[in-house]
């Protein structure tokens, strides 16, 4: 097919799909595989949970189904032989996994049953399916059937476990009497057709993976304790003979279930009023970027949970007004917030639980001191937040492709950092004293941070790599966050900031409540984009290469007039040449060679073009383009003036130029700002060498 | 006690021997413009002829960062000069020390480079020797530390809150800061005794702790004063830097000069220590 017919074909399909999406109607009754009715009981004194769990799971392919497989995730803080305490021994983040006898955390099945009474205990087997294989994890469970389940039939099972909370278990934790509990349930993988079971061992770099369900929770704590779930609070009971409280909640559609509980908790209520908080003039905007109606784009009203810690009640309206911003511009942008409620946690105090994201439930992370100007609170919780997106609807495999919410999510989170607050200041603590109270420091956005860090790993790992073959954790997540997310800003300047905002609203409404993998992002940007955008991925995504396009030279000096040599049209040329009118001054000619190189081996794509644009003493500016699929590129100039800048792709689409310092040429250079840098380090280096020798 | 006495006393004897302090601000500058050479020449080349655009994308720092990363292959042998640098400068610095003690206890207040030199080269050897003689005290402080330290770790390590770590790290850090000034202070007073007395290191040390357990308290709190007017001056330096800009050559040349003008200070600072307290040695010796 020609090109241009091509181009057509991507625009109208594009169209066509783009509207199917946008008028697609979700709804929150569709069947789930799973349902969970859970009932446990918080026993601080132990730091132990007593549970039942009776789950219904559903075979919605078309396989008979002959095992089924849990993920035991504490398990992995139950001795220093499980794959985590291997891996991390083997990153040195721990030079053994060790901790005190009585803050290993593990899960046990203590009772495994069918619905009508068979005990499947001795059908149950610990597996380990990753490479290298540990036989010593117990992360996973298989469990086999007493029969197939058929497509389409659902299998009942009743469970009754405990489990011993990790002192810092990663995620979850506790300390003294506040408890973060998360992936403290068996909790079935998912199933996919002709595959078998995707269920991944818990792994230090990754994080996870599970099928939508439906739950129904009771959690029993002592009274004093304020509790946050997942879900909607339906029910709260008191006990006074005991002096226990029990907490309903109840939650369709979501993948995962995390609460808290603890007495040091504020729990403040507030609602999101979508009215007050997106003017009319907002919602025209957004619209009119997306190509919908301001009606398509209206939001709900939430109602926001806050559990903040005592300490911190200083800075409830700080964390307030951030999720008001992430519901906002997440809502208006991707699509909708669909749940009811949304639960913002400050995590108790040293459980470890800080920053991370749960369906309907966030925890966010603050200090007591904080500058106003640095936004380290409000970056995580609309990051938080914006999980809900991307993991919580957009539900990618973390295990295997974490950069499908991570990297979305990181370059959505600066999107929305910066249309709500603006540059920020990066966090300097010592001691717990921010410095940027004593030092000055620039203010940032947060593409400006995730392009100037994921050049370091670039030639370490593809983005797309499974958590746990990455080569180290830095390389993990520089990869799957800032690299990601520098790729998918220079994707935005590639195809604009329409095209860039369709295709992100279109992947996450046509995947919500599924289970994408990184083809279906390509797919829907092909499609929107009108474009073929494979060669983008491959180079930036699939690939471990270094980008960095350059200005290798700029040389300029006067032409000469005068050759030596034997020239045989000498007479002729001499005949044809204009004499100087007498009294005029004859004008210098100044011959300018710009080499652009390619230092990387990542390469453009074969329809782009790197501009160069040029300007010269006398104002005059030229645009030049290199297709970059060379090693370098020459271009010669001749003008009646010397050339004053030189800038490599003017307009900043590249971002993922690891280099852009050698993107430039200025003939008089930032020569105050050279001065400045290289005084600062002299100053720094003549205090270092007074204090180290004790002469003041 | 006559606090300003003392003080006015510390601070004439630093005016007038001020030279010394531009001595050791010019060596100090040596040293360090040789250290600093490499890195500067990368960000010369790297971004000698850099073109930051209208508007700029990124700021200037963000792009020295970048350079830096670039680059990282020459940080591990540039390490080992920056190393050799400070070794090199550490064995200097007893030399310094001994011109400086030399000089501030010398009655005769015109300061001229051959008789700082000379000083220097006279107490070279006991004063490294003091050198020697001061680490197992420095062991001593560390455990001192340790010991002080262990209730404050004991009660943040308990906190239910942030608070009582933010609190207990920074007493924790005052504490070491205390600890090294009475560190400080012995090994001042060592030295001037060396020079002042001409007696060899062990007698000197001897003369100190025992000038020390009668006069302890009283010259460390004058110790205090001059290191809490000096955290003062620092703090209102670093506020005032934080309001010029760096976008016009005057202001970079007015930053420049108040840093040089900063470690002119530093040093005098020193000087004042070391003349108040061979003023308070001199005025008390005769009543241990």
């Amino acid at each position: 097919m020609k090109e241009k017919n091509l181009k057509k074909v991507f625009s109208i399909s594009g169209l066509v799909f783009f509207l199917i999406i946008t008028v697609r109607l979700f709804s929150m009754d569709n069947e789930r595989p799973v349902k969970y009715d859970l009932k446990v009981e918080l026993l601080p004194e132990n730091q132990a949970l007593q549970a039942q769990e009776t789950i219904v799971w559903t075979n919605q392919s078309h396989d008979y189904v002959q095992d089924i497989q849990f993920h035991l995730y504490w398990n992995a803080f139950k001795n220093e032989l499980s794959t985590v305490a291997k891996e991390s021994r083997m990153e040195k983040v721990f030079k053994r996994y060790r901790v005190k006898k009585d803050e290993w955390g593990w899960i046990k099945i203590t009772s495994l049953t069918t619905a009508e009474g068979q005990d499947l205990m001795p059908a149950a087997s610990f597996m380990s399916p990753d490479e290298p294989a540990n036989p010593d994890d117990q992360t996973v469970l298989r469990v086999v059937l007493p029969r197939p389940v058929a497509p389409g039939q659902s299998i009942a099972l009743n469970l009754e476990f405990q489990a011993k909370v990790p002192r810092n278990g990663l995620r979850a934790g506790y300390y003294k009497d506040g408890f973060f509990i998360s992936q403290w349930f068996p909790k079935p993988g998912v199933y996919e057709e002709g595959r078998g079971w995707n269920c991944h061992q818990y792994h230090l770099n990754s994080e996870f993976f599970a099928d939508f369900a439906d739950f129904r929770v009771k959690i029993t704590v002592p009274e004093k304790f304020v509790v946050g779930a997942c879900g909607e609070e339906v029910e709260k009971t008191v006990d006074s003979n005991t002096g226990k409280a029990t907490y309903t909640y109840v939650q369709q559609n979501i993948h995962d279930f995390a609460w808290t509980a603890s007495p040091r908790f504020i729990k403040i209520e507030r609602l999101f009023k979508a009215d007050e908080e997106v003017t009319a003039e907002e919602y025209r905007q957004v619209a009119d970027l997306l190509d919908l109606t301001p009606e398509e784009i209206k939001l709900p009203d939430v109602r926001m949970v806050l559990l903040i810690e005592k300490q911190h009640q200083s800075q409830i309206e700080r964390h307030l007004k951030a999720l008001k911003a992430a519901l906002k511009y997440y809502g208006l942008w991707f699509g909708p917030y669909p749940y009811r409620t949304i639960t913002m946690v400050d995590p108790p105090f040293r459980t470890g639980s800080g920053g991370m994201e749960y369906p309907t439930l966030f925890t966010a992370g603050t200090s007591v001191l904080l500058d106003k100007k640095v936004l380290s609170p409000e970056g995580v919780i609309i990051h938080e937040f914006g999980h809900n997106y991307w993991y919580g609807m957009v539900a990618n495999n973390e295990f295997e492709e974490a950069w499908l919410d991570e990297g979305i999510n990181t370059y959505s989170t600066g999107k929305v950092s910066a249309a709500a607050y603006g540059p920020g200041k990066l966090s300097m603590r010592l001691n717990g004293l921010p410095l940027t109270w004593f030092i000055r420091m620039p203010a940032i956005y947060d593409w400006q941070l995730d392009r100037l860090l994921s050049p370091s790993v670039a030639k370490l790992d593809p983005i797309v790599t499974p958590s746990w073959k990455f080569n180290n954790s830095a390389s993990y997540s520089l990869n799957v966050y800032q690299r990601a997310s520098t790729g998918l800003y220079t994707l935005e300047r590639l195809l604009g900031e329409k095209t860039m905002a369709r295709i992100m609203r279109t992947f996450q409404m046509s995947y919500r409540f599924q289970h994408p993998k990184t083809e279906d992002f390509i797919k829907v940007a092909n499609e929107i984009s009108g474009k073929n955008l494979n060669w983008f991925f491959e180079q930036f995504f699939f690939s471990s290469q270094d980008f960095d396009y350059g200005i290798a030279s700029v040389d300029t000096g006067e032409k000469p007039t005068k050759f030596q040599g034997i020239f045989d049209d000498l007479a002729i040329k001499n005949f044809n040449k204009p004499k100087p009118e007498p009294g005029k001054k004859k004008t210098k000619i100044y011959e300018t060679t710009i080499t652009l190189r390619r230092y990387g081996e990542a390469i453009i794509g074969p329809e782009e073009k790197l501009k160069l644009r040029v300007e010269f003493e006398n104002g005059q500016v030229e645009t030049r383009e290199w297709d970059g699929q060379g090693r370098w590129a020459r271009f010669t100039f001749e003008k009646p003036c010397r050339v004053k800048t030189a800038v490599l792709d003017p307009d900043s689409i590249w971002l993922v130029d690891s280099n852009l310092s050698n993107n430039s040429y200025s003939s008089c250079g930032a020569k105050n700002k050279i001065l400045s840098a290289s005084s600062s380090l002299l100053w720094l280096m003549q205090n270092f060498l007074l204090t180290v020798s004790g002469l003041w | 006690m006559k606090i300003a006495y003392y003080l006015s006393s510390g601070i004439k004897q630093g005016l007038s021997r001020f030279k010394l302090a531009v001595y050791l601000w010019l060596i100090i500058l040596g040293f360090s413009v040789v250290a600093i050479a490499p890195v500067s020449s990368i960000i010369k080349n790297n971004l000698g002829n850099f073109y930051p655009g209208r508007p700029p994308l990124l700021p200037f720092e963000l792009h020295l960062v970048e350079v830096f990363m670039a680059n990282q292959n020459i940080f591990q042998p540039y390490f080992s000069l920056v190393l050799t640098i400070i070794l090199v400068f550490g064995l200097l610095t007893v030399f310094l020390n001994a011109g400086v003690f030399g000089r501030m206890t010398d009655r005769e207040k015109k300061i001229n480079f051959r008789d700082f030199l000379n000083d220097g080269c006279r107490y070279f050897w006991q004063f490294f020797l003091t050198v020697l003689i001061s680490l197992p005290f420095f062991v001593l402080l560390l455990g001192l530390y340790r010991l002080l330290g262990t209730p404050v770790k004991a009660w943040t390590a308990e906190a239910t809150t942030e608070w009582p770590f933010v609190i207990g790290s920074n007493l924790r850090m005052i504490i070491f800061i205390l600890l090294w000034t009475i560190f400080k202070m012995l090994f001042d007073l060592v030295r001037i005794i060396i020079v002042s007395e001409s007696k060899k290191l062990l007698p000197s040390l001897g003369s100190a702790l025992r000038f020390l357990k009668n006069h302890f308290f009283k010259l460390w709190w004058l110790d205090l004063i001059i290191g809490f007017g000096f955290v003062i001056v620092s703090a209102i330096f670093l506020m005032a830097g934080r309001f010029l800009s760096t976008s016009h050559l005057a202001g970079v040349l007015v930053i420049i000069i108040l840093s040089q003008a900063y470690l002119l200070f530093r040093l005098f600072t020193r000087l004042v220590f070391i003349g108040v307290e061979t003023s308070y040695y001199s005025e008390n010796r005769g009543a241990q």
